[in-house]
């Protein structure tokens, strides 16, 4: 149970880390980025391509990151303009349907061009025990990798102009643009932002298990699960709610199987829905 | 190249006409400011006096006519842009952060720079109420203290022309004549100010001058005196027989 529960929480960084760029860019643009997770593995497939051309790890790792942000500055800046001048219900349609179609290129694209290429960092040395429990030091460098990430993205948004600029347009876009905060500028760095997430949760999983490219549709439900439970918008509310999923998932596959798991991930997320549909810290609307 | 002898006016608003779905609401309407006037537009509800404020600080787009400030042509501008350049535009809706503390609103109003102490210090000693409630969320605050908080807000980018929008709106009497009393001591400070405003008595007590708005045009300007005398402005606007 104890190691359940740790295994847990070392995933459910991971999930957050994974949730926190999809809920930045809802909140902020009203974009579901369904092709968060298509990100991910596009920034995995071009650090493993980096590494077969002989680069080092690191060096990989940042291409992958980079790329990854690139992409999604590259979608905001064209593919979702049209999104932009629409309001309301129509806007999350369309964000959405455009972003599933960019999903569906890069998922064709890597499987056609890369059916076999895969991540996988192997981190050496011998499991550390914590509380009893022997931990893989893969394990403990994602982890503090995410809880790094975290904490960044903490400080910026707490104690930075430019942070609490991008928090001033998700709370009221109009008082924004009145104290002279550009949103257009706001938006592409926050998708810049969030690709990066999205191409260092490769990087980070992938020291745990191999991302391959067919991970991308798991990746972006996982993404949107986390997103719905821990409020969308809330930093702070992704990093919780993909902590306690990731027990949800280990604690169920361990008692159940591995079968259920996603199932019960789904039902975390219809739950939340109906008992507190601005989820965990979600700001209430 | 002599001292000037003329200032050249800090606004110049040249027929503009704007409005919503290709639907104008204010047609060419023309004012001018100079630094350290007070202007007042009065009308009542639905006369433009909004469509003609947001179309001045670049929140929605004229379809004829300009807008200079400072000299400058900034017709067309975006919103950010033009508040960059010193217009600090007051809505009637507000448009704080809710839940941001007073404190991190008043910061974001002297964004892009790095919120000035001297000026907070400066927006506490005009509203204290905001000193006492520097941690306290904006959303959680009543009307008359976000109205404040507003007004506060737009005072620290340091603007050379301070637009607000009915800031008696929803204020109780007591509170309304307070805020008019903090814009009155701007004024002595020698702030621009441009108010549009339905409460006129309070408007006309503040403003030099005065333009008065009727179905999206001009249909009066003169000094607060004259138009305070003005028959059909007592009948109108003063309730007087």
């Amino acid at each position: 149970m104890k190691a359940a529960i740790l295994d847990g929480i070392v995933l459910g960084l991971q999930y957050g880390l994974l949730g926190v760029g999809l809920t930045l860019v809802f909140g902020l643009a009203g974009v579901l980025n369904l092709a968060h997770g298509q990100l991910a593995v596009l920034a995995a497939i071009i650090a493993a391509l980096t590494i077969d051309a002989g680069a080092a790890v690191g060096l990989a790792a940042l291409v992958g990151i980079l790329c990854a942000a690139g992409a999604n500055l590259f979608l905001d800046r064209t593919l979702m303009q049209p999104v932009y001048r629409l309001r309301g219900e129509s806007r999350v349609l369309l964000g959405l349907l455009l972003m599933l179609g960019v999903a569906f290129v890069i998922d064709g694209f890597l499987e056609w061009r890369y059916p076999i290429e895969a991540l996988s960092l192997r981190i050496g040395g011998d499991p550390i025990p914590i509380l009893g429990v022997n931990m893989r030091v893969g394990s403990l460098l994602a982890s503090a990798i995410a809880v790094a990430a975290g904490a960044a993205l903490l400080v910026f948004f707490r104690g930075t102009t430019t942070g609490r600029a991008v928090r001033s347009v998700i709370q009221d876009e109009d008082g924004a643009r009145l104290c002279g905060i550009n949103p257009a500028f706001v938006r592409a760095l926050v998708f810049a932002l969030s690709g990066a997430l999205a191409g260092l949760v490769a990087i980070t999983r992938s020291m745990t298990s191999p991302v391959t490219v067919t991970e991308g549709i798991t990746l972006t439900t996982l993404a949107l699960i986390v997103a719905v439970v821990g409020g969308l918008g809330s930093v702070s509310g992704a990093f919780l709610a993909g902590i306690l999923l990731g027990i949800v998932d280990r604690v169920s596959s361990f008692y159940i199987g591995t079968y259920i798991t996603t199932i019960m991930l789904l039902a975390a997320a219809a739950i939340t829905i109906v008992v507190r549909p601005s989820g965990l810290l979600g700001a209430r609307r | 190249m002599g001292a000037p002898t003329v200032a050249e006016p800090l606004l110049v608003v040249d027929g503009i006409s704007a409005g919503y779905l290709d639907q104008d609401v204010v047609h060419q309407v023309g004012l001018t400011m100079d630094a350290g006037d007070a202007v007042a537009v009065i009308g009542s509800n639905g006369a433009g006096k909004t469509t003609l404020f947001r179309a001045v600080c670049g929140m929605l787009a004229a379809s004829r006519g300009g807008v200079h400030f400072g000299g400058v042509d900034i017709t067309g501008w975006r919103a950010h842009r033009i508040a960059r350049a010193g217009v600090a535009y007051v809505p009637a809706e507000r448009h704080l952060f809710p839940e941001m503390s007073v404190r991190d609103n008043l910061s974001l109003g002297a964004y892009p720079r790095r919120p000035d102490a001297t000026r907070m210090a400066l927006v506490f000693d005009l509203f204290p109420r905001l000193g006492e409630r520097a941690r306290q969320h904006a959303g959680t605050m009543s009307g008359g203290e976000q109205q404040m908080l507003a007004v506060g807000r737009a005072l620290m980018s340091k603007p050379r022309l301070l637009m607000l929008d009915e800031p008696s709106t929803g204020l109780a009497p007591k509170l309304a004549a307070e805020a008019y009393a903090a814009l009155a001591e701007l004024r002595r400070q020698g702030l621009t100010i441009l108010v549009a405003e339905q409460q006129v008595p309070m408007a006309l007590g503040l403003a030099d001058r005065a333009y008065v708005l009727e179905n999206g045009r001009v249909e009066l300007e003169g000094t607060s005196t004259e138009l305070a005398q003005n028959p059909d402005v007592r009948r109108a606007y003063l309730g007087v027989a």
